[in-house]
């Protein structure tokens, strides 16, 4: 009986030990992420996007899927852990930044996440991320671009987009390169031609950033920025905010749209008739694909920076084999918002498999000295690098942008990339005509 | 001077509109005495009424004002035996917040049903297309026909109103309900012909907008405190206050053109930095808070 007991007692402390020593046996810990985005209201087209494009990704990295050419693929799960799987909550924020920082309180003591990933607008990104920063949870974002986000000396906050300053610079320059006759197929245009600009942004944190980026850039680049106005993305009527823009008369008209309000602005400047030489979007609204369906040919010559073209899957392969399981799985292309979410989930496998662990200090430890070569990415970047330390603590210092131009190719509507000048796949169509 | 013109004439076209919409507020509130703050929700049934029926059986949208008339008539006539008649025996803050629960209700109706993004109309005979009148003015033929037909609709429940005898009723309904019920007025159906009536104007409204805004389940609010501003303004009950106020509320909305029209005139460089755009509904709410102060019965109003 003694023996029986003394056996008994063995069986269980050495089961017991393992337990604790080798998580492997307890079998594969589940890593809860916190999504927060805009999953209901004016972006929930954008906030759809992005959750088919976070969880194509966490599909990928809790499954072998041997034919995509990509570290996260090659493992059931994070290998370092025991193939701990990802598993995303997702919460709607309906654009709104004080229930976004209620969410990810929720989030964060409720659900127990072991970090987060949001929340595209950026001015819900700025609440979230101070949660996040007060808890000590680790935060990437994938999508929010307004560049204050990196400036605020947070410790617990990665970004891998690249921010507005960059996109505004971008297209700056190309406008410069029309000037110098660099731009595809267009000979170099009079600078006069294209000297007077005016922009409308929507006024929340992102819009407004925007607004005030276009006009430093213009002042530095020797542009005349005749009328500089933000209004209100859930207005139902834009006809006077059109209507104060053709009164400055630009040659170049510049926005910072969301999905609906960017539909309504390109549906009222028809209407009112206005003639600009260009339209430019910043990306967002511009290039959803209710945009296109709900404006089909009227688009042809708009402009918009992005981050991610259907294009890009022809020169990357590894874009390309994503961007076919997305299809399946959506019915449409990848875009920006959905190529970035999957690349920030992305991100979060690869600095758990460097980290080896949910301990915060351990993930910010591993987020700070993170790489991610290009080749692993569908977005067109050098790679994933954040700073460590600086003025633009915890930016991605390795993505970069592309300029877009609708076009119409076979009947169909294709997003042709217009800049960088050494990669442009068409003809920039110059100057833009409605009428 | 094109903008200035052009904003003036756009600020009328759409007010004609906005005081189609504040029409069933101001009716319900002069006949029960009963603020309805599911208004904006009712234009949104109106919209989608609109733009469902115009969709599902490819009419032109403008012809579906018939069957978003009947349906804000029977939403109405449902809300009122439904729960207003129960409402209105409560006090005061008991009817507040019984519309506004409606308000709430009607809302995660529309999200459960259509979803939470905005739909527009893309197809119809004047959709997309507009008219240079001149003087730098551009009138889409939708908000043309929108504010013609408004005016039309307006003039119809106005004639309704003082020249039939179901009108009458209603107004003695209004003045005195004691008085009515002795004359053998029956006011329970006042009161539901009221709310019918209420609703069929404002879905009218909503499927007139449908043809050149989108739609979705969140946009009520904003018209609800449009309307509030224009009944106020045109003073609570009054039919001929309500299309006057909306006219003013409409060209009130439009005073950013104003103000560029004076930047460009004065050209100060100040002027240009003030955000007018994106304060373009504070001035209508200005407007609300001056007259409740100044005026509080409004500008044609009787009731107190």
């Amino acid at each position: 009986m003694k023996k029986f007991f003394l056996l008994t007692l063995a069986v269980c402390l050495v089961a017991f030990w393992g337990m604790n020593v080798n998580p492997v046996m307890a079998g594969p810990k589940t890593i809860k992420i916190g999504v927060i985005y805009p999953l209901t209201g004016g972006a929930a087209a954008a906030g759809r996007e992005l959750k088919a494009g976070a969880e194509l990704a966490a599909k990928i990295a809790n499954n072998v899927m041997a034919e995509l050419d990509m570290d996260m693929a090659k493992n059931a799960g994070i290998k370092s852990m025991g193939g701990a799987k990802i598993k995303l909550i997702f919460k709607d924020h309906q654009a709104n930044p004080t229930l976004g920082s209620d969410l990810a309180k929720k989030l964060i003591l409720d659900d127990k996440v072991d970090g987060m990933l949001g929340c595209y607008h950026s001015s819900v990104t700025k609440t979230v991320s101070a949660v996040c920063e007060q808890y000590g949870v680790p935060m990437i974002n994938g999508t929010s671009t307004s560049p204050a986000l990196t400036k605020r000396g947070f410790k617990w906050f990665w970004r891998t987009t690249p921010h507005d300053k960059w996109f505004t610079k971008d297209l700056f320059e190309l406008l410069k390169g029309l000037t110098q006759g660099k731009v595809k197929g267009v000979k170099a245009v009079p600078e006069k031609e294209i000297s007077n600009l005016a922009s409308a942004c929507e006024k929340t944190e992102w819009g407004s950033h925007v607004s005030s980026i276009i006009k430093s850039l213009a002042k530095e680049y020797g542009f005349n920025l005749r009328k500089s106005l933000l209004y209100t993305a859930k207005s139902p009527d834009l006809s006077s905010e059109v209507r104060s823009l053709k009164a400055a008369r630009p040659d170049v008209m510049l926005f910072a749209s969301y999905t609906s309000d960017a539909i309504l602005l390109v549906k009222t400047l028809k209407a009112q008739k206005a003639q600009p030489k260009i339209i430019w979007g910043q990306d967002a609204g511009f290039e959803k694909p209710e945009f296109r369906s709900n404006l089909r040919d009227s688009i042809v010559g708009i402009l918009t920076r992005t981050v991610f073209l259907p294009k890009v899957a022809q020169i990357k392969e590894v874009a390309g084999q994503v961007n076919a399981l997305y299809k399946g799985k959506t019915g449409n292309d990848l875009g920006g918002a959905s190529a970035r979410a999957f690349t920030g989930v992305q991100t979060w496998v690869h600095v758990l498999e460097k980290a080896r662990s949910t301990q915060p200090a351990d993930i910010q430890k591993a987020a700070n000295a993170i790489r991610i070569p290009g080749d692993q990415l569908v977005v067109p970047w050098a790679g994933i690098q954040f700073t460590p330390s600086g003025d633009e603590l915890g930016q991605n210092v390795l993505g970069s942008g592309l300029i877009g131009q609708y076009q119409m190719v076979d009947g169909k509507l294709v997003l042709e990339i217009i800049y960088p000048f050494d990669v442009a796949t068409a003809d920039m169509i110059f100057p833009f005509k409605w009428f | 001077m094109d903008i200035l013109v052009s904003s003036l004439f756009a600020g009328l076209l759409i007010g004609m509109v906005l005081a189609m919409m504040a029409l069933g507020l101001t009716i319900i509130f002069g006949v029960m005495e009963i603020v309805n703050f599911a208004h904006g929700e009712f234009l949104m049934v109106g919209m989608y009424t609109g733009l469902l029926t115009a969709q599902a059986t490819g009419m032109e949208p403008l012809l579906t004002l018939p069957v978003a008339a009947a349906a804000g008539f029977l939403l109405g006539i449902i809300c009122y035996f439904g729960f207003i008649k129960f409402v209105i025996r409560g006090p005061m803050v008991a009817q507040l917040l019984g519309t506004f629960g409606l308000m709430i209700f009607l809302r995660n109706l529309a999200l459960l049903f259509f979803g939470a993004e905005d739909r527009a109309i893309h197809q119809g005979i004047l959709v997309g297309k507009s008219f240079d009148i001149g003087m730098g003015i551009i009138a889409p033929a939708t908000k043309l026909a929108a504010a013609a037909l408004s005016v039309i609709a307006f003039w119809v429940v106005w004639l309704v109103i003082n020249r039939t005898k179901i009108g009458k009723a209603l107004t003695a309904t209004s003045l005195n309900a004691q008085g009515a019920r002795y004359m053998g007025i029956s006011t329970e159906r006042m009161n539901a012909l009221a709310w019918g009536i209420g609703g069929s104007t404002v879905t009218i409204a909503g499927a007139l907008l449908v043809n050149f805004w989108s739609v979705n389940p969140f946009m009520g609010l904003l018209f609800t405190m449009i309307a509030f501003a224009i009944v106020a303004l045109g003073g609570f009950g009054s039919v001929p206050g309500a299309f006057f106020a909306g006219l003013v509320v409409g060209v009130i909305t439009e005073i950013p053109g104003i103000w560029d029209f004076l930047t460009y005139i004065f050209n100060f460089g100040w002027m240009a930095d003030v955000p007018m755009t994106s304060l373009k509904y504070m001035w209508v709410y200005l407007a609300y808070f001056v007259i409740m102060i100044v005026r509080p019965r409004g500008l044609f109003g009787w009731k107190r």
